[in-house]
């Protein structure tokens, strides 16, 4: 590698921002995106006129003021190109929150100063953490009325289990917030300006030195503890801010370290210097192990060092649809790529030519030539899927693929007109492209579109969307549980499968049981002697799969079986791959109900913040919803209660908080566990299930 | 079945037992000792025997986070079973959480009216029918009369038995000639039952030191397993 190109890796981020809903993480990277200069004016996220903030362009978000879409955009600070990812804030889109996790290096994590760690941190944090990302916090809204940085900075290490540090200390809080100490120059910083750009260093303020000289100690002990040579000078009282800065650097770098800065976003004090810990702290992409998996050598991992002079390795993350057609958002790891390459998608299997390639800021893009390993760029005119590998051609790599949960709900749509059927189908298929968690299929007993996804809101955006970009209008039903069927104990099945119909008749014969297991299903072949020859095992193992599909009790999806095929019979003549299917088939069909079945429903973790004065109705409300409560963590005014929820309780629970709390609550949700639906309502369930079938057969 | 097993052995029972049948509704209890020593065990094992008997309860904490609390049951839990041979451990595992709240009190200085009123809200509105409530992490060394008072008019209204943790700390004596911890003198009023746990030759014993009206030592024939801090016959 050569030197410039060495200098210009190491001048380069790729970072994230996550936060809780609310804890102004808009608001901070539009400033961010100001001070890099790149926009002109700020506005304020739900501004009442002339648009939201930068980062949030569709439309649909500015409505609701949170940010759905994982834009990226890049920008300069101090020499520094930053590619910022946004990545959404509601549990609802976890998927994209975990894609975009996949291409950062670093990260910053924004806090409240008065809510400070709330439900959602604690997801975000988790994700972080699975993905190793390091971590800057960034305690926000210092402005605020009961504002508390040290306390969140507890919560950062009792809550999240970092170990953390301030890296500032605040000069007065709430109203009386006039800039920030930062504890490793040892200055005070004001923010001065109409939009606080002009930074004036001052002495400490003689009433904050104590203070002052507290944390920085604080500082100084906790980042020795991961570093020898500060330790050293520490103890001979030589501590020139070089060396704290590059041990803070490694430590944060190895994850051992979270630097806290503070600050207000919205009151425009504390963002230049946390653009500096991004520059100084975290990892440039030659800093960060990737590995790939070789297809070609069983998936062996190889690492993908960001040598530009490699053959290329690519991920692509993000798709959008924008008016010029479909813009792909990819990370490259490993290489370059420029204009006219011929690249090779290894999901796809195909080859295809870089056409226009774009560097993406806020709300305009750039064209651009190529671009380099560590780099994050978007390419027009490929049909990719997310999730996508692309490699030069030789290569057959794969990045690990994401981990994608199943959908929990789904709901039938219908389009009101000839002309949004047809325009349906392509947003459809568009969607799923992009979003893993998002399905759709046509049920073909209702001939209806079905879609599936992880939650209420997770549709409820879809629907939206489809009417603004598409244009669609349709009618939505009831969203529909996704409940699965399981058996719950051991049952034997010995079947023959006989037809005799003139020509060739077809016969097959299958034995064996079915068990309880604790994954989705398996498949044992203990025939023994060749009583089934073995072409024809595999046909037993696709007609068993066949029955899993529809369950007998509501038609659900069975899962948990274990299949252990013990003997069977054959015809020389009349045995056939179709006959033992249709044997396997014949055998599940009847051994099923001795298997004892049960229904099962998916289980939600649901955590609510509300203030203590209505933790009772909360409370209250969750019982009602056969929900189990765990847990009640009551902090000063707020409360966050967390519950086990069954999904099929939990539609229109928004508007019930709403309307309990004076709106002053919210609550997220995630998919936990499948659970055992009760007894009574197993019934009805079922019984519901029986009219629809009769009524089908009128 | 399994339910009958587990009560008619549990060493839990015997020490009900020494305490004439148990803390009994409207009263309150206490296991004191230095920090690290097994009060919070024994805590744990009281709810668990409670929910294994198909009652409710809550475990109010003051310091501790809800997943180590959680922790602490799950531990307490394997360790019960595997000692009592239980079957269908996944079914009586799922009704306990089921039977079990935890709830956190974190702020420093969180006032005892705030605490009763989120039990209060729980119970009513929630209509979450606990009768025994745990208190781990309740500061002692901090005036605490008035608060006490608060707990056991709660404890007599609403018919609960309140079971505290009292962390003791200082220089030796920690405890009187009766065994009686200093700390606790204060509040001998609002205590129906006080044990002390003790270290002993590398045992952990448990002594009763007040028992409802009666105030004497009583080495208890009880002390805890040192593998599992399950209470066991000594």
């Amino acid at each position: 590698m050569n030197s410039t190109l060495s200098n210009t890796l190491s001048r380069m981020r790729n970072i994230g921002i996550s936060a809780h809903i609310d804890s102004g993480k808009t608001t901070l990277t539009e400033r961010i995106l100001y001070y890099c200069k790149k926009i002109h004016r700020m506005h304020e996220v739900k501004a009442k006129e002339g648009g939201g903030a930068t980062m949030d362009f569709m439309e649909l978000e500015r409505e609701r003021g949170i940010t759905i879409s994982s834009a990226t955009t890049n920008v300069s600070w101090n020499d520094h190109s930053i590619n910022i990812i946004d990545t959404p804030g509601h549990v609802d889109f976890t998927i994209e929150v975990e894609r975009s996790l996949r291409v950062l290096d670093g990260a910053i994590l924004v806090l409240c100063s008065v809510g400070g760690v709330q439900s959602q941190t604690l997801t975000v944090d988790k994700q972080l953490k699975r993905y190793k990302v390091p971590v800057l916090a960034f305690i926000n809204k210092l402005d605020r009325i009961g504002a508390n940085p040290f306390k969140v900075k507890e919560q950062v290490v009792d809550k999240l289990g970092r170990q953390a540090a301030l890296m500032q200390i605040p000069i007065g809080l709430e109203d009386k917030l006039e800039g920030v100490i930062d504890l490793v120059s040892f200055k005070a910083i004001y923010f001065d300006g109409p939009n606080g750009e002009t930074i004036r260093e001052e002495e400490i303020p003689v009433e904050l030195l104590d203070q002052a000289r507290h944390y920085r100690e604080e500082l100084l002990d906790i980042v020795s503890l991961t570093s020898d040579e500060l330790a050293e000078v520490i103890l001979e009282d030589k501590v020139a801010p070089g060396i704290l800065h590059k041990a803070i650097r490694q430590a944060t770098i190895r994850r051992e370290f979270t630097p806290v800065f503070i600050g207000s976003a919205y009151h425009n004090k504390g963002v230049q210097p946390l653009l500096d810990g991004v520059v100084n702290y975290l990892p440039h992409p030659g800093e960060v192990e990737n590995i790939a998996l070789d297809l070609d050598r069983n998936q062996l991992p190889v690492a993908l060092p960001a040598d530009p002079d490699l053959p290329c390795v690519a991920y692509a993350f993000k798709l959008e649809e924008g008016p010029y057609g479909q813009l792909t958002y990819i990370r490259i790891y490993q290489g370059s790529l420029k204009k006219g390459d011929e690249l090779f998608n290894t999901r796809s299997r195909q080859k295809f030519k870089v056409g226009r390639l774009v560097r993406m800021h806020a709300d305009h893009m750039e064209d651009i030539t190529g671009a380099i390993a560590g780099d994050i760029i978007a390419l027009f005119g490929v049909d990719f899927a997310s999730g996508d590998t692309i490699c030069s051609n030789g290569l057959n790599y794969t990045l690990t693929s994401i981990y994608v949960p199943d959908p929990v709900i789904s709901l039938a749509i219908e389009p009101v007109d000839k002309i949004s059927s047809d325009r349906m189908s392509r947003a459809l298929s568009r969607f799923t492209k992009e979003d893993p968690t998002f399905r759709t299929y046509l049920d073909p007993e209702s001939r209806q579109t079905i879609i599936q996804g992880m939650g209420e809101l997770h549709l409820d955006v879809y629907i939206e969307r489809m009417k603004r970009e598409y244009r669609v209008e349709v009618v939505s039903g009831q969203p529909q549980v996704a409940y699965r069927e399981a058996i719950t104990a051991r049952a034997d099945f010995d079947y023959v499968h006989k037809k005799q119909t003139g020509g060739a008749g077809q016969f097959a014969r299958v034995s064996g049981y079915l068990e309880p297991f604790e994954g989705s299903y398996e498949f044992i072949n203990e025939v023994k002697s060749g009583h089934i020859p073995r072409e024809f095992i595999p046909s037993c193992d696709k007609g068993f799969q066949a029955s899993l599909k529809k369950g007998q009790l509501i038609g659900s999806p069975i899962i948990g079986v274990r299949v252990v095929l013990t003997d069977g019979q054959f015809h020389p003549v009349d045995s056939s791959d179709l006959a033992f299917q249709l044997a396997a088939q014949g055998a599940f069909k009847q051994v099923y109900k001795k298997a004892r079945p049960q229904l099962l429903e998916p289980i939600m973790k649901v955590a609510v913040e509300t203030p203590s004065e209505f933790s009772g109705s909360v409370f209250g409300s969750l019982n009602q919803r056969r929900g189990i409560i765990i847990s009640s963590v009551e902090t000063g005014l707020y409360s966050t209660i967390e519950a086990e929820v069954p999904l099929s309780e939990m539609f229109g629970y928004s508007t019930v908080l709403r309307s309990m709390t004076q709106g002053k609550a919210e609550y997220t949700m995630e998919f936990l566990k499948y659970a055992r639906v009760p007894q009574n309502l197993a019934d009805d369930l079922m019984e519901k299930h029986r009219q629809q079938i009769e009524e089908e057969k009128k | 079945m399994v339910k009958k097993i587990l009560s008619s052995k549990s060493p839990v029972k015997i020490l009900e037992k020494s305490i004439s049948g148990g803390l009994g509704p409207g009263n309150l209890g206490v296991f004191a000792s230095r920090k690290g020593v097994g009060k919070t065990a024994c805590l744990v094992q009281i709810a668990l025997n409670r929910l294994i008997d198909g009652q409710s309860i809550i475990h109010v904490s003051y310091a501790s986070r809800v997943d180590y609390i959680i922790a602490w049951y799950e531990e307490m839990f394997k360790n019960l079973a595997s000692r009592e041979n239980l079957s269908r451990l996944m079914e009586i595992h799922d009704e306990i959480i089921r039977r079990r709240v935890i709830m956190n009190f974190r702020q420093e200085g969180m006032k005892t009216e705030q605490v009763l009123k989120g039990l209060e809200a729980l119970l009513v509105q929630g209509n979450f029918p606990a009768k025994t409530i745990i208190i781990d992490g309740f500061n002692f060394y901090l005036p605490a009369a008035g608060d006490l008072q608060l707990f056991k008019k709660f404890a007599l209204d609403r018919q609960l038995e309140f079971w505290f943790s009292c962390s003791l700390r200082g220089n030796d004596p920690l405890f009187d000639q009766q065994g009686l911890p200093f700390v606790l003198k204060d509040y001998l009023d609002s205590f129906d039952i006080i044990f002390t746990l003790e270290n002993e030759h590398d045992r952990v014993k448990v002594n009763l030191v007040k028992d409802h009206n009666q105030l004497s030592l009583k080495k208890l024939n009880l002390e805890l397993d040192p593998q599992t801090l399950l209470l066991a016959k000594a």
